[in-house]
């Protein structure tokens, strides 16, 4: 069995079996709503429900690597705009000799709880969806087969080049490649490293495109799928509640 | 022998195969740039190969697909930046099919006008997101010196960028260019003269 490169953690909780389609709209929604609604305390809302979806669906420790280098940059901004936002008046604090402003420090809370709330609302899409059933999804969506293929023959293609560069960079470094050392080395060890497999790849996509075509990989037949999903009732609520929400965000807007 | 036309959205098989392929690159220009501790990205060679192969729609393509996989495996943030890979694969298909990329010269020619699309893309995408940060380090002091001496957040944002895409994107487009030069020749045909693959019969 090939493969696959994904974030997909298998367990089995009622946030799993919801359909992709609607994790998307989910994602979408708590993307649209802060921008909608442009209060901090809309989006540390949004960002508690997708806390609680997160620890429902049991994944909430695999957060933590999709969002570390998020993190490590908001940290950054907020060192940066707390000491020299442009609108900096009140001080906040002062650390040692240097001067933290209010002002400053509440645009990086900004926008750490907005890129926050993208990557919870993403990490329940990626963490709890097979990457498979979401291209399938899509196909019987509307989405071009063809493109269907695309995706995921990219998530394939991924491992097997991975594999092929472990052997790349022992088969180099056998035959005396420095890989460390100075700077110039180390650019001097890339193309010896990358040129196989980047040559390979490409040579091989022809055999590939042969090996489909072979297969009627451009035939116009309408598709069938592997796995029939009922609809359930409840992918219907779902999809309801959050048209309803958007709706009610939209609402709020004109009216207040 | 008919050159492809610029704008073509007929996708033949050969094509399609070449957009997993052109992610794969990017992903593995990325990961040996982080192996050798190289100060660069290097994750934009295979969109740029897709776009000299195969004209500035396909290289678009893979570069808006490159981020979406990259979303879905490592980092979410990078669906954003699709904006910023569609430019790239965009520019260098056009100058690819203007035929400007064939020495080594030009390949750099090609990267400083790449880096600049790219940064000009960015720049908007990171004010929204990160405040006008980048990110990387030295980028981003740069951009913390020019806020402290009260430039403009656009300006500091922009040249914290372009700080950082030009080498990277002038190292990107050398390595595609001298990849480019090594390929067999009935590969860049198979691209280059339209639908030779979907004559088999």
């Amino acid at each position: 069995m090939a493969k696959t490169l994904s974030l997909y953690v298998e367990r089995n909780t009622f946030i799993h079996r919801v359909d992709s389609i609607n994790k998307i709209l989910y994602v979408l929604v708590s993307v649209a709503i802060p921008l909608i609604l442009p209060y901090k305390f809309v989006a540390v809302l949004l960002i508690l429900i997708s806390i609680s979806f997160l620890l429902l669906a049991k994944v909430m420790r695999r957060v933590i690597p999709l969002i570390e280098f998020s993190v490590i940059i908001l940290l950054s901004i907020v060192i940066i705009q707390g000491l020299f936002h442009a609108g900096n008046k009140t001080v906040a604090f002062h650390i040692a000799r240097i001067t933290f402003y209010k002002e400053g420090l509440s645009y990086a809370f900004t926008l750490s709880m907005r890129v926050i709330n993208i990557l919870l609302a993403f990490a329940i899409l990626v963490l709890t969806t097979k990457p498979s059933e979401l291209i399938e999804a899509l196909v019987k969506k509307g989405l071009s087969p063809r493109f269907g293929y695309v995706l995921s023959s990219a998530l394939q293609i991924i491992p097997q080049m991975m594999s092929a560069v472990g052997s790349i960079m022992d088969a180099q470094r056998s035959r005396g490649l420095e890989t460390e050392g100075n700077l110039a080395v180390r650019i001097r060890a890339f193309f010896p490293l990358i040129g196989p497999v980047v040559m390979g790849s490409l040579i091989e996509t022809r055999e590939r495109a042969m090996a489909l075509e072979v297969r009627a990989f451009n035939s116009r037949e309408k598709k069938t799928f592997l796995n029939e999903r009922q609809n359930l009732r409840s992918d219907n609520v779902i999809r309801l509640i959050l048209f309803s929400i958007l709706s009610l965000s939209i609402v709020l807007r004109v009216l207040l | 022998m008919n050159k492809r036309r610029l704008w073509s959205f007929s996708f033949t098989t050969a094509t399609l195969v070449l957009i997993p392929a052109a992610i794969g690159i990017n992903y593995i220009g990325k990961l040996f740039a982080g192996v050798l501790k190289l100060p660069l990205w290097l994750d934009s060679i295979g969109t740029a190969l897709a776009s000299m192969l195969s004209g500035p729609v396909v290289g678009a393509i893979s570069g808006a697909i490159n981020n979406i996989i990259y979303g879905l495996t490592m980092d979410p943030i990078s669906f954003v930046y699709a904006l910023t890979s569609i430019a790239i694969g965009i520019t260098v298909g056009i100058i690819a099919y203007n035929g400007r990329i064939n020495t080594l010269w030009k390949s750099i020619i090609a990267g400083v006008v790449v880096a600049i699309v790219a940064a000009i893309v960015s720049t908007p995408l990171n004010v929204i997101f990160w405040g006008g940060q980048t990110g990387n380090v030295w980028g981003d002091a740069l951009y913390a010196y020019l806020i402290a001496h009260a430039v403009p957040v656009w300006i500091a944002s922009f040249l914290d960028e372009i700080v950082v895409d030009f080498p990277d994107k002038i190292a990107t487009m050398i390595i595609a260019f001298l990849i480019f030069k090594g390929l067999p020749r009935k590969l860049i045909l198979l691209y280059q003269s339209g639908e030779t693959i979907e004559k088999l019969d």
